[in-house]
C-alpha cells in the first residue's frame, strides 16, 4: 500500500481515495440529513387552532369579576354576551389585581389570545391595565350559574392560556411543566375532553365555586378521569368539584 | 503531539469538514423549520420557538447517533478514519446544539413565571415512580451535563493532564449520555407525537449503534492462536505479514499487542496509543514510525518512544522467528524499553528486502 493511501489527520495532504470518499459521503450525509429533517418535520402532529396576537394591544370594555378566576363579561362581534378570561403576559393570573373593580364595568388593556369561541386577554404589564368605566354597560353582568348534573369524563387537565393559543403544541407530557407553572401561577385550569368521534369540549375547572390552583398540580397533563358537577355559566361550561374527584388513568 | 497546545490544529481537511458540518446543520434547521411552519394555516400553526426546540433536539440525537457509529465504522473501513479524526468537532458541535435546545426549553416551558426556571425544571414533574409519567426532562439534563464534561475536556490538554486512562473513562460517558437521550425521547416527545416515523428513527438509531459496537467488538475479541511454543503467542507466518503494517495479537491477560513488520525487521508494541487509546495495530509505519490511525501520533518501532521533541512511551514486547512463523512474548517490557527487532532472512515472504520508504 503506498504511503499516500494512509490518512494522517495532521498531514496537509489527504489521500486521493479518502478525498473522494469524503466528498461522496459528505454529499450523501447532507442529503440524508435533509431527508430526515423533512420526514421528522412532516410527521409532527398537526398544529391546533388558536393564536396570540401579541402585537395588537387594545382596550376591551366589559364587566369584570375576580372569582373564581379573573374574567370579563363582554359582547362578541355579533352582539351576544361573551366571557373572556384574563391572564398576565407570562404564566400568572390577575385575579388578585382586580380588587374593588370586581363586578364593575371596566376597560382592560391587553392583547387577545383566541381559539374558536374561547378567548383570553393577556393584559399589559404595569398597574394601568384596568380602570373603571363609569359609562360602561351594566347589562353585561355575569348571569346566574345553572347546574347541569353529575358527570364522569376522561380527559386531560391543562391551562387555558396555552390551549387558547399562547403555545402550540399546548398539551400532553411535553407541555406538562408549562401547564403546571401556569396553573400554579393562577391561570384558569380547564378539563379537555376529546371523544372517539373527535368531538372536543373544554370546561373550566372550579372547586365548589372557587378557584383550583396547586391542588391540581399532581394531575396536570396526565390522562385522568374526573367526577364532578357540570354547570353552565353564560357561554362557559364549568366542571365543579374537589380534587378528590380526579383519578389518574 | 503533546509538545505544545493550540486551540485547534487546523488543516485544510479539518476546515472542509467543518464547512460540511455547518452546511448540514443549516440545511437541517432550514428544512425542519420551513416544513413545520408550512404544516399550519391562517388559524393554526406551530409556534416558531417550539419548532426550533424540536429541530435542535432531533438534530442533536441524529448527530450523537452518527458520532457513535464512527468508531466501529472506522474499524470496518479505513475510509472512515477521516471522520474519526474530526469526531471531536462533531462532538462539541452536538453539545452546543443540545445546549441550545435545553436553554430554549428552560426559557420557554419553565420561564415567564415567579418560579425560578431551573427550580421548575426539577420540581414540575415529581412522578419518578411511574414509567409513563416519568419526568423525561431530568434524563435530558443529566445527558447534557455528561456531554458538557466531555466537550469541556475534549482538548488534548485535558487528555495529557488527566491521563489517558481517566480521560478515556470520562469520555466513555458518551454511551451513558446516549442511553439517557434515548430514554429522554422515548419517555418524552414520542409519548406525544403519533407518527410511527419517530419510533422507527429512534429504534433504527439505537439498534445501529448497538449492532455496530457488538459486531466490531466481537471481532476484536478474537483470542490469540494456539502456540506450540510455551510462553509465546503465535502471530502469523512471516510471508503473511504485510510490509509497514501490523498483526494484532490478543493475550488472555493484558493489552492487545501490535506486531509490525518494517522491511525485514519485526517488532512488537502495545496496541494502545497513549493519546486516546487508538488501535496502533490498525496504523501504518510512516517515515520509520508507527503512526496511529486515529490522530497520527507516532512511535519508534524499536523502543515505543515518540520521536523528539515528543515524550510519549508505550510498552514493547520481544519477538522471535521460528520455522517461518513470528511469535511474540505476552510479557510487556517497560514503556520505552528498546528491544532488538527480529530480522527476517531476505528470502522470506512476498516483501523480501523491501524497506519502507
Amino acid at each position: 500500500m503506498p504511503k499516500n493511501d494512509f490518512f494522517i489527520g495532521w498531514s496537509p495532504e489527504m489521500p486521493t481515495i479518502d478525498r473522494r470518499f469524503f466528498l461522496g459521503s459528505g454529499v450523501a450525509l447532507t442529503l440524508g440529513t435533509g431527508a430526515i429533517a423533512a420526514g421528522v418535520a412532516s410527521g409532527q402532529n398537526p398544529p391546533q387552532p388558536g393564536g396570540w396576537n401579541m402585537g395588537e394591544v387594545r382596550d376591551f370594555k366589559a364587566v369584570a369579576t375576580a372569582e373564581p378566576y379573573a374574567m370579563l363579561r363582554t359582547t362578541d362581534v355579533d352582539g351576544t354576551p361573551k366571557t373572556v378570561l384574563l391572564g398576565c403576559q407570562g404564566k400568572c393570573g390577575v385575579s388578585a389585581k382586580i380588587g374593588a373593580l370586581s363586578g364593575k364595568a371596566v376597560t382592560v388593556k391587553g392583547s387577545l389570545i383566541q381559539r374558536g369561541p374561547y378567548a383570553m386577554i393577556a393584559v399589559i404589564d404595569g398597574l394601568d391595565w384596568i380602570r373603571e368605566d363609569t359609562e360602561g354597560n351594566a347589562s353585561l353582568a355575569f348571569p346566574a350559574i345553572e347546574t347541569l348534573g353529575e358527570i364522569k369524563l376522561k380527559g386531560e387537565i391543562l391551562d387555558t392560556k396555552c390551549w387558547f393559543g399562547a403555545m402550540n403544541p399546548n398539551q400532553g407530557k411535553v407541555h406538562k411543566a408549562c401547564a403546571s407553572l401556569c396553573i400554579r401561577g393562577g391561570l384558569p385550569p380547564a378539563f379537555y375532553v376529546k371523544d372517539i368521534r373527535d368531538q372536543q369540549a373544554l370546561m373550566i375547572m372550579t372547586d365548589r365555586g372557587l378557584a383550583h390552583g396547586k391542588d391540581l398540580l399532581e394531575f396536570v397533563a396526565d390522562p385522568v378521569e374526573l367526577t364532578a358537577t357540570a354547570k353552565r355559566w353564560g357561554d362557559l361550561l364549568l366542571v365543579d368539584g374537589p380534587v378528590s374527584g380526579i383519578r389518574r388513568l | 503531539m503533546s509538545h505544545d497546545y493550540k486551540a485547534v490544529q487546523w488543516t485544510p481537511f479539518k476546515k472542509r469538514f467543518d464547512l460540511w458540518l455547518l452546511a448540514g446543520i443549516a440545511l437541517y434547521l432550514v428544512i425542519f423549520v420551513a416544513l413545520s411552519l408550512m404544516l399550519g394555516n391562517d388559524t393554526a400553526s406551530l409556534h416558531p420557538i417550539q419548532v426550533v426546540i424540536r429541530a435542535l433536539g432531533t438534530l442533536a440525537f441524529l448527530f450523537l447517533t452518527f458520532i457513535l457509529c464512527i468508531g466501529p465504522l472506522a474499524r470496518l473501513t479505513d475510509r472512515f478514519k477521516p471522520f474519526l479524526y474530526n469526531r471531536r468537532h462533531l462532538g462539541v458541535t452536538t453539545f452546543l446544539i443540545a445546549l441550545l435546545h435545553a436553554a430554549l426549553v428552560v426559557m420557554w416551558y419553565h420561564g415567564f413565571s415567579e418560579t425560578n426556571p431551573l427550580v421548575s425544571l426539577l420540581i414540575s414533574n415529581p412522578r419518578y415512580d411511574s414509567l409513563a409519567g416519568f419526568p423525561f426532562e431530568s434524563l435530558g439534563l443529566i445527558a447534557l451535563i455528561i456531554m458538557f464534561l466531555m466537550a469541556a475536556t475534549s482538548h488534548d490538554f485535558w487528555n495529557a493532564n488527566l491521563g489517558p486512562g481517566v480521560w478515556k473513562a470520562l469520555h466513555m460517558g458518551v454511551y451513558i449520555s446516549y442511553a439517557l437521550l434515548i430514554a429522554h425521547i422515548a419517555l418524552g416527545a414520542i409519548q406525544f407525537e403519533k407518527h410511527p416515523l419517530y419510533v422507527v428513527l429512534l429504534c433504527a438509531g439505537s439498534v445501529t449503534v448497538i449492532g455496530l459496537h457488538i459486531f466490531t467488538g466481537l471481532a476484536a475479541l478474537r483470542p490469540a492462536q494456539s502456540s506450540p511454543l510455551e510462553g509465546w503467542l503465535k502471530v502469523a507466518p512471516v510471508d503473511e505479514m504485510e510490509d509497514a503494517r501490523a498483526k494484532i495479537v490478543r493475550p488472555t491477560d493484558g493489552e492487545a499487542i501490535a506486531v509490525f513488520r518494517d522491511g525485514n525487521k519485526v517488532s512488537a508494541v502495545s496496541n494502545v496509543c497513549r493519546h486516546q487509546g487508538g488501535p496502533l495495530g490498525e496504523g501504518k509505519i510512516i517515515d520509520g514510525c508507527i503512526t496511529c490511525p486515529w490522530h497520527g501520533f507516532q512511535y519508534r518501532m524499536e523502543d515505543g518512544r515518540s520521536p523528539p521533541p515528543f515524550t510519549e512511551k508505550i510498552a514493547t514486547y520481544m519477538t522471535k522467528l521460528v520455522d517461518g512463523v513470528i511469535y511474540v512474548s505476552p510479557k510487556p517490557a517497560l514503556p520505552g524499553t528498546k528491544l532488538e527487532p527480529t530480522l527476517i532472512p531476505l528470502e522470506s515472504g512476498p516483501n523480501q528486502g523491501k524497506i519502507n520508504a
